[in-house]
C-alpha cells in the first residue's frame, strides 16, 4: 500500500515539478526508463511469487538504471552508442516481456 | 542461443530467490525495508514522469522549430514573388521605352519587329494567340491531390510523373507549338522539367496538379498532337487512371519567362551592321536575349 502511494507520489511530483534534466543526461533518460521498468516488473513478479524483498528491489532498480546508462555512455564514447542502446533495449525488453508473462500467469492463471 | 535461453528463463533477478533463502534460514528482514521501498518507488515514479514530460517538451520544441521554418519558407517565397513581379514591371517598362526609342528611325522599327519575334520565340516576351490547352490530372483515390504533401512516398501509379510531362511537352513542341507554358511557367530552350522527390519542378519551381500545358501554335497543331505520339501517350496515361483533356483556346496569353539570363555570352562592344543581323537570328537564346 505504502509502495503504491510512493509510486503515485513520485509520478505526481515529476509531472508537477517538471524537473529540468541537464542536457548531458538527456540521452540516458529513455534507457533509464526501460531499466526502471525492468526492475518494476521484476519486483511485481517477485511479489506475486511471494519472494519480494524491499532491499533487492531498490538495489536492482538503482543498479539497473546506472548500468544501463553506463553502457550507453561507454557506447557513446566508443562510437557505437546507438548499437549498444539497441542491445540494452533488446535484453531488457525480453526480460520485461517474460516477467510480464509470468505476472499474467499469476493473475489470470493462463 | 544459450544467451537467449538464459535471458528468458532467468528473467527474474536472482537476488529475490537469495533473499527468500536467507529469510528461510531465519535472517531478520531489514529494518528500513518499507522506507527504502517507498523511496525507491518515488524515484521510479519521478523517473517515469520526468521522461514523459521530457518527451512531451521535445515534441513541442520540434513542432515549433518546424512551424518556424515553414513560416520562413512562406515569407521568402512571398518575397520572391514580389521581386519577380517588380522584375516583370521593370522589364515591361524597359521594353516599352526601347520600343519607343527604336520607332524613331525606320532601321529601328525593323529591328523592333525582329526583336519582338525573337522574344516570342525565346520566351523572353509574353505572347498571345490561338492554341490548345492540355489538362492532366492525377488519378483520383491514390492519395494524391492538393491536400496531400507531394513529397511523401506513396502509390505513384496513377500520378503524373515528370517523364509524362516531359513527353507531353516535347510532343507539343513537335506538333508545331511556338510557345509553351506549364502551369503558367513559360518554357524556353533552357527549361527543365524535373522531379524532386514526388514533386515536379518546372525551371526549379514546384508545380501542383492539375498540370495545365498551354501552347500557342498553328491550327494544325492540335490535330498533329492528338494523332501523333502525344495522343497515344495520353491514351496510355488514361489506362493508369490519369485524366486528361485537350481543348482549343482562341485567345491564349502566355507570360514571359523569368528565368532567362545570359551566362556566357557578352555583347561585342562595336557591332558591324552585317554581323549584327546574323547574330540576332541565331536560334540559341543565350546569345540573343538581353
Amino acid at each position: 500500500m505504502i509502495a503504491a502511494i510512493g509510486l503515485v507520489l513520485g509520478i505526481v511530483a515529476g509531472l508537477f515539478l517538471e524537473p529540468t534534466v541537464p542536457t548531458w543526461l538527456q540521452p540516458y533518460l529513455p534507457i533509464a526508463v526501460v531499466a526502471a521498468l525492468d526492475a518494476v516488473f521484476g519486483g511485481l513478479r517477485a511479489l506475486l511469487d511471494g519472494i519480494f524483498d524491499d532491499r533487492v528491489f531498490v538495489v536492482s532498480f538503482v543498479a539497473n538504471v546506472l548500468v544501463a546508462a553506463l553502457i550507453v555512455y561507454l557506447g557513446d564514447q566508443l562510437g557505437v552508442g546507438s548499437q549498444l542502446s539497441t542491445g540494452v533495449v533488446v535484453v531488457l525488453g525480453i526480460r520485461i516481456f517474460s516477467n510480464a508473462a509470468a505476472i499474467r500467469r499469476h493473475l489470470f492463471s493462463a | 542461443m544459450v544467451l537467449l535461453t538464459n535471458l528468458v528463463e532467468d528473467s527474474l533477478d536472482e537476488g529475490y530467490a537469495r533473499a527468500a533463502a536467507r529469510r528461510a534460514e531465519g535472517e531478520p528482514p531489514s529494518r528500513h525495508g518499507r522506507l527504502l521501498l517507498t523511496v525507491g518507488l518515488v524515484a521510479v515514479g519521478l523517473l517515469l514522469a520526468t521522461a514523459a514530460a521530457q518527451t512531451r517538451d521535445r515534441a513541442s520544441v520540434t513542432a515549433e522549430a518546424r512551424s518556424a521554418l515553414a513560416a520562413e519558407i512562406e515569407d521568402r517565397s512571398a518575397a520572391n514573388d514580389r521581386l519577380e513581379r517588380s522584375l516583370d514591371r521593370a522589364r515591361s517598362a524597359v521594353a516599352r521605352d526601347r520600343r519607343a526609342a527604336l520607332r524613331i528611325t525606320s532601321e529601328g522599327a525593323r529591328l523592333e519587329r525582329e526583336l519582338t519575334a525573337l522574344e516570342a520565340a525565346t520566351g523572353a516576351g509574353a505572347v498571345t494567340g490561338p492554341g490548345m490547352v492540355i489538362r492532366l490530372e492525377d488519378a483520383s483515390g491514390d492519395g494524391s491531390g492538393a491536400d496531400v504533401d507531394p513529397r511523401t512516398e506513396g502509390d505513384t501509379e496513377g500520378r503524373v510523373s515528370d517523364r509524362d510531362l516531359q513527353t507531353v511537352v516535347n510532343e507539343v513542341w513537335a506538333a508545331g507549338a511556338e510557345a509553351v507554358a506549364v502551369n503558367g511557367q513559360r518554357l524556353t530552350a533552357m527549361s527543365a522539367i524535373r522531379a524532386a522527390g514526388e514533386a515536379i519542378l518546372v525551371d526549379f519551381r514546384p508545380v501542383n496538379p492539375p498540370y495545365v500545358v498551354r501552347a500557342v501554335g498553328p491550327e494544325s497543331m492540335r490535330t498533329r498532337f492528338v494523332q501523333g505520339f502525344g495522343g497515344s501517350y495520353l491514351q496510355v496515361l488514361r489506362d493508369y487512371g490519369i485524366d486528361y483533356a485537350v481543348e482549343d483556346d482562341e485567345n491564349l496569353r502566355l507570360p514571359a519567362s523569368g528565368g532567362l539570363a545570359v551566362r556566357h555570352a557578352t555583347a561585342p562592344t562595336a557591332v558591324p551592321s552585317g554581323a549584327a543581323t546574323g547574330e540576332t537570328t541565331a536560334p540559341d537564346d543565350r546569345t540573343t536575349t538581353r
